[in-house]
């Protein structure tokens, strides 16, 4: 039996898994909600009060981050998602059982990892676009709107779907790493969340080289269409991000490799 | 077939289990016996790979579990019958575990239906009784129809019915040639189930051998009924004897065969009414091996007897 067929059955497993679960169809369902639901009362508040921004206002106003504003809350439902789909694992005790069917934990990690990633991807993209063409629909004829017909506002979305699938890895990794639904949570809220916070305190000229590094920052540098002051590009960013992903997986899948289950 | 191979596992400072060495052989039942604490639970985690052991090795078949190309094929365990996510449903669990082994999905049916709950599939784990847990671990055990068993503490949490049931079960595993590894702190259970028992405390291999070998080796007592106890009683203190037990049925007397005892007394003058050797139960073996190994002994209240 080759390597790849064993890798093969345990990603069948780990997607049979995947979706058996509440946890992660409830989780889907939250995200959706959230991101168009949010999007779509946030477009519509805009278009009833449009006539009230100043010409300023009206002339640097995006359209496209806006649609998508629902995102900053519903990031946290895709973190749940992916340190979930391992500390419950732990909580429940079943990863004894997991690793006396896949022994070789590495693959494990990854076909748990191929999994998340690969549906949460379709997921996130699905949705992203879903509130971007809602928002745009509700500004049609009142606020200006954007077309997924220019390449950057095309870029934006589909680096928001991508924004959100790296957060649900960053949360797999958390929860690899920590092995507690409570705890990882706690570490991932205060990542996005609460670093933003700590950075105001220090020194402005320090704010600016810091800032830019933070999670939530690198997000909304890969949706802006057009670059950000004292921020990344939007594929730099991207890079970024991806470092950090890289970096906390595989701390999590050594960990996993060296303790006892 | 199963070898311990001078197996220590270190927990921090704690020795879990201390340079255990032995087989466990296919067409037998094999009890694992040892008090809570003893070290049980570990030797089967680094059986299956879980834990990584300190010095030592296990084996299945001369592999290291980890390197099983599909490990539920060669060996099936049930350790924990609750370490299953709650939110899913026992044939989903089952059909998970199955693919990641290359199983066949028909096979999750017949596992449940031998089981004796496919009544209950479709039903989240969560609500299981423990009784209904022990059965699921033991479908999942059998998904893979391999020729190594571990069960640890089977029979917690089953009612006598399926006590039963998992003996037979067991005996028919070991009558097909399969090696079948069973854990328990109740010697009780173990002297009907097991064929051979493998005794440890406190992480240390103290003997092993069939049911029959374990209480041979304990030094029985015999129960003698006799015309004159009085005479009787002093007649065996100056021999090796002791008396263990006086009441009005008769002695009970520890440190002589019922021959030596038989020859005193028909020295002495004194008829024997009943002369029986009392075989040391399992329970007492067990408790006289791992008197000095149990790791929460309980210590007795000072509360005064009534005899």
């Amino acid at each position: 039996m080759s390597n790849n067929e064993n890798l093969l059955s345990t990603i069948k497993s780990e997607w049979i898994k995947f979706r058996s679960v509440r946890s992660s169809i409830m989780g889907v369902i939250v995200f959706a909600v959230l991101t168009i639901g949010l999007g779509a009362l946030i477009t519509f508040a805009i278009r009833s009060h449009w006539n009230q921004n100043t010409r300023i206002d009206k002339l640097t106003f995006d359209p496209v981050s806006t649609s998508l504003a629902g995102i900053l809350f519903a990031q946290f439902a895709v973190g749940v998602i992916g340190i979930l789909v391992i500390s419950s694992e732990y909580s429940s005790g079943s990863i004894r059982t997991t690793l006396a069917a896949v022994p070789n934990r590495i693959r494990l990690a990854a076909s748990k990892l191929i999994v998340l990633m690969a549906s949460m991807f379709v997921v996130c993209e699905i949705v992203c676009f879903i509130a971007f063409l809602t928002g745009q629909a509700i500004f049609n004829g009142v606020v200006p709107t954007a077309s997924l017909g220019s390449g950057q506002v095309l870029r934006s979305v589909i680096l928001a779907g991508v924004y959100l699938t790296l957060l649900t890895a960053l949360g797999f990794g958390l929860g690899l790493i920590l092995r507690q639904s409570a705890a990882s949570i706690s570490v991932f809220v205060s990542l996005l969340l609460i670093l933003p916070i700590l950075v105001i305190f220090l020194p402005q000229s320090w704010q600016n080289n810091f800032s830019k590094f933070e999670p939530s920052e690198l997000g909304r540098s890969m949706m802006a269409v057009t670059p950000r002051a004292e921020a990344f590009g939007a594929w730099t960013a991207l890079l970024v991000l991806l470092i950090y992903v890289v970096v906390v997986l595989a701390a999590g899948t050594t960990l996993l490799q060296r303790r006892d289950a | 077939m199963l070898k311990i191979d001078h197996l220590t596992k270190h927990y921090h400072d704690v020795v879990a289990v201390d340079d255990l060495d032995f087989e466990v052989k296919p067409g037998v039942v094999t009890g694992f016996l040892g008090p809570n604490g003893s070290g049980k639970s570990t030797t089967m985690r680094v059986i299956l790979g879980l834990d990584h052991p300190t010095k030592g090795r296990a084996t299945i078949n001369g592999q290291n579990y980890a390197d099983l190309k599909s490990p539920l094929r060669e060996v099936g365990a049930l350790l924990d019958a609750k370490a299953v996510h709650p939110g899913r449903t026992a044939r989903n669990h089952l059909r998970a575990l199955a693919a990641s082994n290359q199983i066949k999905k028909s096979r999750v049916d017949e596992v449940l239906e031998f089981a004796g709950i496919s009544s209950v599939a479709n039903k989240k784990v969560g609500g299981f009784s423990l009784g209904m847990s022990q059965r699921l671990g033991i479908a999942g055990a059998l998904l893979g129809d391999p020729g190594v068993l571990l069960f640890d503490e089977p029979v917690n949490g089953l009612d006598p019915e399926g006590i039963r049931w998992i003996r037979e079960f067991f005996r028919s595993l070991a009558k097909e040639g399969r090696t079948v590894f069973v854990s328990s702190h109740l010697m009780s259970e173990m002297a009907v189930s097991a064929d051979q028992i493998i005794v440890i405390g406190r992480g240390r291999f103290i003997t092993q051998g069939s049911v029959d070998d374990l209480t041979a080796t304990a030094k029985g007592t015999v129960f003698v009924r006799a015309s004159d106890t009085q005479k009787l009683t002093a007649l065996v203190q100056t021999h090796e004897g002791t008396v263990q037990e006086i009441n009005d049925k008769g002695l009970t007397i520890g440190g002589m065969t019922s021959d030596q005892i038989g020859e005193v007394a028909f020295n002495g003058g004194i008829t024997i009414l009943e002369l029986t050797p009392q075989r040391a139960s399992l329970e007492e073996v067990f408790m006289d091996l791992t008197a000095d190994s149990v790791e929460y002994g309980s210590t007795t209240l000072g509360v005064a007897h009534h005899e």
